[in-house]
Formats: C-alpha cells, structure tokens, sequence
C-alpha cells in the first residue's frame, strides 16, 4: 500500500522553478524522511503534500486523496497530522484543555491522557502552556498532531534544538507510532536522526530528486569499500603490513600513526591482518572496521550542488522577493 | 461549535492583560468623561440631551468597536505570524465554525463592555436604555459588523507588527467625525461620517437609549453593508499561512 505518491511534482514561485519534476512514494507504515540542504525545496514538497501550497505541475497523492482539491481537504485534515517548526499554543491553556480543545475537531480522536502520556507529558496535565520549558512545548506540539489518530503524520525537523536524551525519547515515540501503523514522513540535517528513524529516505537538493533508497544503500555506500582503521604497532612501518599493497591506501599521520586501508573483502583482510598482529605479539590500538558513514554518502550526493553556488544564489534571491511582495 | 465558543473563552478569560485591557479601558473612559462633562442640564450642544446621557451611549458603542473590530484584527494577524492559524487550518475544523467561535467571543465581550458602562453611566445619572429592545440587535448587529471589518483588516496586513497601526490608523479619524468624543454639528461632515460605519452605530445606540429613539432602519442598514463588505473582503483575502507565496 502507498500512503504518498509523487509523480513529476513541479513549482514556481513567480517565474522562477523550484521543484522541478520530483517523484518518491511511501510506503504505508514506514518512516520517510525527506533530507537535503536548505533550499533544496523540502519545505516546499511538503507544504504541497499538506494542502498549503499549490503545486504546478505533476501528480500528488496523499492517502488516496489529492491536497490539492478543496473538495478533499477536510477528509484529509481529519487524517493527517502535522508538526511545524515553530511552536504556536495558546500560553494560558492548560496541557489537558490544549489537547482537548484540538481533540474536539476530529471524528475519532486519541484518548487525550493517553496521548499526554505517550509525549511524557502525563505529570504536566494541569500545567498551563506557558509554564512549560521548551523542549516540552515541542512534545505538546508532537501531542497535538498525533491526537486526531492520524493515518500519516508529518514532522518537520522534529528534534531539533533537543538534548540528546530528549532526541532518543522522541525517537522512541515516532518508532512506537510507526509500530501502531501511522505513516510518518519527517525531514531532517540529523543523518543519526535518519540512521536510527528513517525506513527509506529521498535525498533532494536544487529542486531535484537527486536520491532515494534506504539509510543502509544511500548513495551506493553498501557497495562501497570498508575502511580499517588502527594505529599503527611501535617499531613497524607500513611497508611491513600484511595488507595486499594494490587493496590499500595507507596513510600514516604524524601524530599517532594512524593507519587507514580501504579495502574491498574486510573479512578476510581482518583476518590476515589480526593474525598477522597475534603472530608479533603487537596490539593493533583503536581497530576499527567501518562502511562510509550515512553523513558522508549524504555529503557527497549533495556536495556538487552545494559547491555551485551560481545555482543557489539566483533561487534563494527569487523566494525572497516573492514573499516580501504578497 | 459550542466546544469551540468555550475554549475560545478560556483562552481569553485566562489571560489576564486581554481582560484587564478590554474591560477597563471603557470604564476608564466613562468615568472620566463623566468626571470632565457631568451635569444633568439637557444642552442644545447634546442635541438636547445631558453631556452623560450623550456620552454613555457613545461609549458603549466605542468599546464594541475596540472590543470586535480593533481585538479582532490584532488577535488574528498575531495568530497567523505565530503560525497558530496555519496549524488550526491543518485541523478538520471548518473555517467558518472558527470564526463564528470568534464572533460569539467578541459579542460576549461587547455586551459585558455595554453594561460596564451602563453602570458606571447610572452613577453619574444616566437612566438605563429605554428601548432595550432596540439595543440588543442594535448591538449584536453592530459587533457582528464590526468583527467582519476586523477580520478584513486581519486579511490586508501583512505582519502582526504592522496590524495595530492600520487599525488606529482607520479607527482614529472615524471616531473623532463620528461624534463618539464630542457631538458633530458640521453637516457636511455629518453626512460623510453618516455613510461611514462608527457614526451610524453611535446613532443606532443613542436611539436605543432615548426615550423618542427606538431602531433606526436606514444606520442600522450602512452598518449591516460594512458588514457584507468587511466579510467580502476576508472571505476573499483571509491568510492562514505567516509566509504566503
């Protein structure tokens, strides 16, 4: 089952193109998380998948509904939630009125306890809004868009600004959403946040879909090479390593003789190298074994657009006087 | 409907700078009008009627206008830069059920307005409405009227900072040739500030409260088509979105 599909998804704002022609799908019941730099259109994608924004060109459909008909859009606020960036709550509601109050406006919302209590915000039932510190307002936030029971759930940037005990918290609610069958289609900068969350991801940067598959294939990175790392043994050199010369580039730094080799089969290359170790008596410190990290398989599908700034500058320009002029 | 009238209320009533804001402001003005104009005598300058008798109902009138189209203005150009209103329009509640939650909250406003100042006008003498009859559509029409002018201002600012200037900026000069502060006898003036929206209401309101007044159809008409034009102009230009395209 598709929870969202896009299909060729163009946008202008004013003359100027800012989608142009994206397509993804999500499936039902997974994490989705849309990454790029800023700029790349995220926001814009997302606004359009939420019924804020029009789109110009191409298909959209969102739980079989398409966000962009009028004649959808109640049926589709009843079973989509969403998380803004920004917090925006009465301040002198309390917690328990503040989810009641939007539990009012659906058919067939969550039990109002329950979801305090989902969010970690059961003790802060009677506490007005704004006595709440920030990282709880941003729970309440999360509160409120899951409180109409929704089928699919929006989340843009949902930790940021969050310590890390309160991201893994977080992390935890999302996962226990997905597991009760909500879709949840997030954005983020945190590619733990993606490694630890996401089931699939798309990678959009310039308006383009520059990538989609999963945290574990993003940017071919499964293919890639492994990295072993060690410092390299007192009294060695590293024309003494037992690592195949044409299967490593070694390099030695300075300070602590630090030992990097790429190499394509590290299962037999460990073993070669351990036992080469063993059989000296040497300990090989800080040994390590390690695919390219999702950070820099993310970098690296987005460096050429970042490194172009001839692109970027015109776009961003473009948006900002659309704004200021309506 | 009524679940959202009720947190519409709760919302206000706990808040206590909105509440002390919106109900002292008419008292204080009422009670320092009567301190500086008082006197029973019936004056030519009051078209025949006391200085208070004139301007408790004026008053009254100015604080359904502060109270619908002036808070009203303000609450929802706030409402939409801090994004509540784009977040509310991401709920399946009708539009229309939220703002008739905000006019129900405004009328309340109005008429706890209307008999704060019909109070303090009775200590300084004034005799209660005569055509109580006549003040209560009189009111509900003219805060209904008021609110849509709020909500179309609400829907030409750009910015919550910008919203309270443009609200002044209409409302200062229509109060002063409406003869809300001081009675109007230039004709020509009189009978432009007659098609504007504040003079027919303080007309409507001074004729509930006389004893030869009653309802006056043609005012009560003008300000009915402010009413039809300031919900024209929000249907058509109302933004729930802080960043529009």
């Amino acid at each position: 089952m598709t929870a969202v599909a896009v299909d060729g998804l163009r946008k202008n704002y004013g003359s100027h193109e800012v989608l142009h022609g994206i397509d993804f799908t999500v499936a039902q019941g997974e994490i989705f998380a849309l990454l790029g730099p800023n700029g790349a259109g995220k926001t814009t994608a997302l606004e359009i998948l939420e019924g804020f924004r029009h789109r110009d060109g191409g298909r959209v459909e969102v739980l079989g509904l398409d966000p962009g008909s009028a004649s959808d859009a109640r049926e589709l606020r009843e079973q989509v939630g969403l998380v803004l960036q920004d917090i925006a709550v009465e301040p002198y509601l309390t917690v328990r009125e503040t989810l009641a109050r939007n539990a009012g406006y659906y058919r067939v919302p969550r039990d109002v306890d329950a979801v305090a209590e989902l969010v970690g915000l059961h003790d802060k039932r009677t506490a007005k809004v704004k006595d709440l510190s920030g990282g709880q307002k941003r729970r309440l936030d999360l509160a409120l868009g899951v409180v109409g029971n929704p089928r699919l759930l929006f989340l843009d940037e949902p930790t940021t600004g969050f310590d890390p005990s309160a991201r893994h918290t977080a992390w935890q609610v999302v996962r226990d959403l997905r597991d009760s069958g909500t879709t949840i289609v997030l954005t983020t900068h945190y590619m733990d946040e993606v490694q630890a969350l996401a089931d699939s991801v798309a990678v959009l940067a310039d308006g383009r879909l520059v990538e989609s598959g999963t945290p574990a294939t993003l940017g071919g990175r499964d293919g890639a090479r492994a990295r072993i790392s060690f410092v390299l043994p007192p009294g060695t050199t590293t024309a003494e390593l037992p690592l195949p010369v044409r299967e490593a580039t070694a390099h030695a730094s300075a300070a602590d003789r630090l030992v990097t080799a790429e190499v394509s089969e590290p299962t037999a290359a460990l073993h070669t190298l351990t036992a080469w170790a063993v059989h000296r008596g040497a300990e090989l410190g800080r040994l390590t074994v390690e695919r390219p990290s999702l950070e820099e398989a993310y970098l690296d599908l987005t460096r050429s657009f970042e490194e172009e700034p001839s692109q970027r500058a015109p776009r961003t320009r473009g948006r900002r006087k659309i704004r200021s002029r309506s | 409907m009524l679940h959202q009238i009720r947190y519409e209320q709760l919302s206000f009533w706990r808040n206590p700078q909105a509440v002390l804001f919106t109900f002292l402001l008419p008292v204080l003005f009422v009670t320092i009008f009567g301190a500086v104009f008082g006197g029973d005598e019936k004056q030519d300058f009051y078209f025949g009627l006391s200085s208070m008798e004139y301007y408790t109902p004026t008053i009254a009138a100015i604080s359904v206008l502060g109270a619908c189209y002036g808070q009203l203005a303000i609450v929802l150009s706030t409402r939409r830069q801090t994004g509540m209103l784009k977040r509310l329009r991401a709920t399946p509640l009708p539009a229309w059920v939220y703002f008739v939650g905000l006019l129900a909250h405004c009328v309340l406003v109005s008429v706890v307005d209307v008999l704060l100042v019909l109070g303090v006008g009775s200590l300084y003498g004034v005799a209660p409405p005569a055509h109580w009859a006549a003040l209560v559509p009189t009111l509900v029409l003219g805060a209904a009227s008021f609110c849509a002018l709020g909500a179309g201002v609400a829907s030409l600012v750009k910015s919550a900072e910008s919203a309270p200037a443009l609200v002044q900026f209409i409302q200062f000069p229509l109060v002063f040739v409406s003869g809300t502060f001081f009675p109007v006898h230039a004709d020509v003036l009189n009978t432009i500030a007659g098609l504007l929206p504040v003079k027919p209401f303080n007309e409507a309101m001074l004729a509930a409260f006389a004893d030869s007044g009653g309802f006056l159809w043609k005012e009560l008409g003008i300000l009915a088509a402010w009413g039809v034009l300031g919900t024209l102009l929000a249907v058509s230009r109302f933004r729930w979105d802080p960043k529009p395209e």
